[in-house]
């Protein structure tokens, strides 16, 4: 039997927490969001269940280990069929630091719909906080019968507000030197390089980074900085636009007209210290006609 | 007396994490018990094998957040034995500032969730709010309220400018009161001892022979801890006491456990008042070169260990742990034998433990 009930102004939408196997980190942060004054789902008229009959909204934490999978979507199956799905952290949309596991079944979107991703590793309550309202939109909207706004325009630039938190990373081109550090020790794979005929692009991809700025620790010429703009939840349908993008073009070695990256002058400056008209000439050299400048004859 | 089998899971043991038990029950009681792992193995030491030894600094972070700085400054220790890199004193010293407020952290979320399970709605709150002091300082001085990114090879990646280390000196000055109010509650309050003391006791030769570590250990009089026994980085130049009990029963586990949050701020407090200037990390990194190497440390669940290999590349040829809640989890057949079904929730939380640390 099947009864309609009208949804009155103060029955609470009721939130539950799947965790496929995380780090805890997530779960922790939710817990939080349960407990402290400031950060309380209540503000939202939100509620937790322990119940995933009673599920409005369906938060999931983890990169889906395959041990878990069954039990994830049997609890899955037993929520509403009208249900709000949140992917909580990087690891349910891309399996963070934990890809290309044999023992991760992600991305979860492959077994069940996703409707907001919240990146972050974890993403702080204030950031919880904003996705839930976002998951709270698109029930609303789909309550009303009406497609639910895509990409509305309330994405707040908060810089650090009241605490630097590491949030997105920021790329400018102009300062790589495109040594590719930064990807050699980034753990979540989240940085790619590509040459094209023009230069060399870097794509990196929030939903995969998980904020811990080791390649920002390891640039050299800070190309690569964290920004404190936390506020990073979407619609799961944009998940893929989510990038921090630049190309550094090539130039031709002055010496001999070969394609190069040319260095750039942070990476002049980090080496030394105040370069002279003399040491800026290099900048533009191969390193086989640099090679021939300093010491005359190409080495090798 | 009739024999049953019940199977509970992470939402009836108000866990955050999924954990699953296969239960005895005579009457109801607990007859015996079977821990149905793995739910969280993400397959971490193929992981670890796949990524190099920076990027492990990072993935290991994320084997557990709870206990998230342990991991990474346990395995740059071993990469740092390997290579004999020395690092620098301040290091020492910021690695310590780092352990001890996860470990802050870690014991307060630890009994908050005990209060939770026992239905002590306002008492959970309360202690959540006074973590949130240290929540707030991680992100301050870190800028992530769980992982803190603080390790790297060769020292450490955060630095404590003398606003950050005043603030920080102030969070600790407000964590006092609190952690003594919270310690007199679980020792004294009436209703808190009538659910948690003569509760899940492990006796302390039952303790010895499942080797538990960490606040379980100490809760049964074995005062073990990695700190003062073998003291590593900054630890044999600081002054702290190892808290322990003998009752070995949930009480006991959390009066350790506040009395350690306790010791802890006077751990940070020593740092920052000793906190020596130099450099935050060794320059000149040698290559890494093949050997291997064992390296211990306090994590806020107990011992935790780390063994490295290396072949003279930048992957890891094996890299192993233990953790605490290993041991600490064998140990509730123990505990809970005899206990009502109702007292399942708050035992099994009463070991604080970490099931992305032991599935990985």
């Amino acid at each position: 039997m099947h009864i309609e009930v009208e949804e009155t102004a103060v029955g609470p939408v009721r939130l539950f927490r799947i965790n496929t196997g995380s780090c805890n980190g997530c779960d922790v942060e939710l817990a939080v969001t349960s407990a402290v004054t400031e950060f309380d789902v209540e503000q939202l008229g939100c509620r937790y269940t322990e119940s995933a009959h009673e599920a409005d909204i369906v938060l999931i934490t983890g990169p889906l280990t395959i041990r878990a999978r069954d039990e994830v979507l049997r609890l899955y199956a037993q929520a509403p069929r009208d249900k709000v799905t949140v992917a909580v952290g990087v690891c349910p949309v891309s399996g963070g630091v934990f890809r290309d596991s044999y023992a991760v079944d992600g991305p979860i979107e492959r077994h069940l719909p996703v409707d907001v991703n919240i990146p972050g590793c974890p993403p702080r309550p204030q950031a919880l906080l904003a996705g839930i309202g976002a998951a709270l939109e698109i029930r609303r909207a789909r309550r009303d019968g009406e497609e639910p706004a895509r990409n509305p325009d309330h994405r707040k630039h908060h810089g650090t507000d009241n605490f630097p938190a590491r949030g997105r990373m920021s790329y400018d081109a102009k300062a790589c030197v495109d040594c590719r550090m930064c990807r050699h020790v980034c753990a979540a794979g989240a940085i790619r390089f590509e040459a094209g005929d023009g230069g060399v692009r870097l794509t990196l991809w929030h939903n995969s980074c998980v904020f811990c700025g080791l390649c920002s620790h390891y640039c050299p010429t800070g190309a690569l900085s964290v920004t404190g703009d936390w506020r990073l939840d979407h619609r799961a349908a944009d998940a893929f636009t989510q990038i921090e993008r630049g190309e550094v073009p090539y130039a031709p070695c002055t010496g001999c007209g070969e394609a190069i990256i040319p260095t750039a002058p942070q990476l002049l400056h980090a080496a030394f210290r105040r370069p002279n008209p003399e040491i800026e000439k290099l900048k533009n050299l191969c390193p086989a006609c640099r090679q021939l400048m300093s010491i005359g004859v190409p080495r090798r | 007396m009739t024999t049953k089998i019940i199977e509970l899971g992470a939402h009836q043991l108000a866990l955050e994490e999924p954990m699953y038990f296969r239960v005895k029950l005579e009457g109801d009681r607990v007859a015996d018990l079977d821990v149905l792992p793995g739910q969280v193995h993400r397959g971490m030491e193929h992981l670890v094998m796949r990524r190099n030894l920076y990027q492990n600094i990072t993935l290991l972070e994320r084997l557990c957040s709870l206990c998230s700085n342990s991991h990474p400054s346990t395995f740059c220790a071993a990469v740092e034995e390997v290579a004999g890199i020395a690092i620098p004193e301040r290091a020492e010293y910021l690695r310590a500032v780092a352990d001890e407020i996860k470990r802050i952290a870690s014991h307060l979320f630890c009994c908050a969730v005990q209060a939770n399970a026992i239905g002590e709605t306002p008492l959970f709150r309360r202690i959540m709010e006074v973590r949130e002091i240290m929540q707030r300082a991680k992100e301050a001085i870190y800028g992530n309220r769980m992982d803190l990114a603080a390790n790297v090879i060769g020292g450490v990646r955060y630095d404590l400018t003398p606003e950050a280390a005043a603030y920080l000196a102030g969070a600790m000055e407000e964590m006092k009161r609190p952690l003594d109010e919270l310690y007199l509650q679980f020792g004294n309050n009436p209703a808190l001892m009538a659910r948690m003391a003569w509760v899940g006791v492990l006796p302390r030769e039952a303790a010895v022979e499942c080797a538990v570590v960490g606040p379980v250990a100490r809760a049964c009089g074995i005062d073990y801890d990695v700190r003062k026994k073998s003291p590593y980085g900054a630890y044999d130049r600081l002054k702290f006491e190892v808290p322990s009990q003998t009752a070995g029963d949930v009480r006991a586990r959390n009066l350790v456990r506040l009395a350690e949050a306790r010791q802890s701020v006077s751990l940070i407090e020593q740092c920052l008042a000793q906190l020596p200037a130099g450099p935050l990390c060794a320059d000149n990194l040698p290559e890494i070169p093949a050997g291997e190497a064992i390296a211990k440390s306090e994590a806020p669940r107990g011992e935790l260990m780390y063994y490295l290999r290396t072949d003279g590349s930048d992957f890891p040829v094996r890299l192993k742990w233990r953790v605490p809640s290993y041991m600490n989890w064998d140990a509730l057949k123990v505990m809970l034998k005899g206990e009502p079904v109702g007292n399942i929730p708050l035992i099994v939380n009463s070991i604080d433990p970490c099931i992305a640390c032991t599935d990985r």
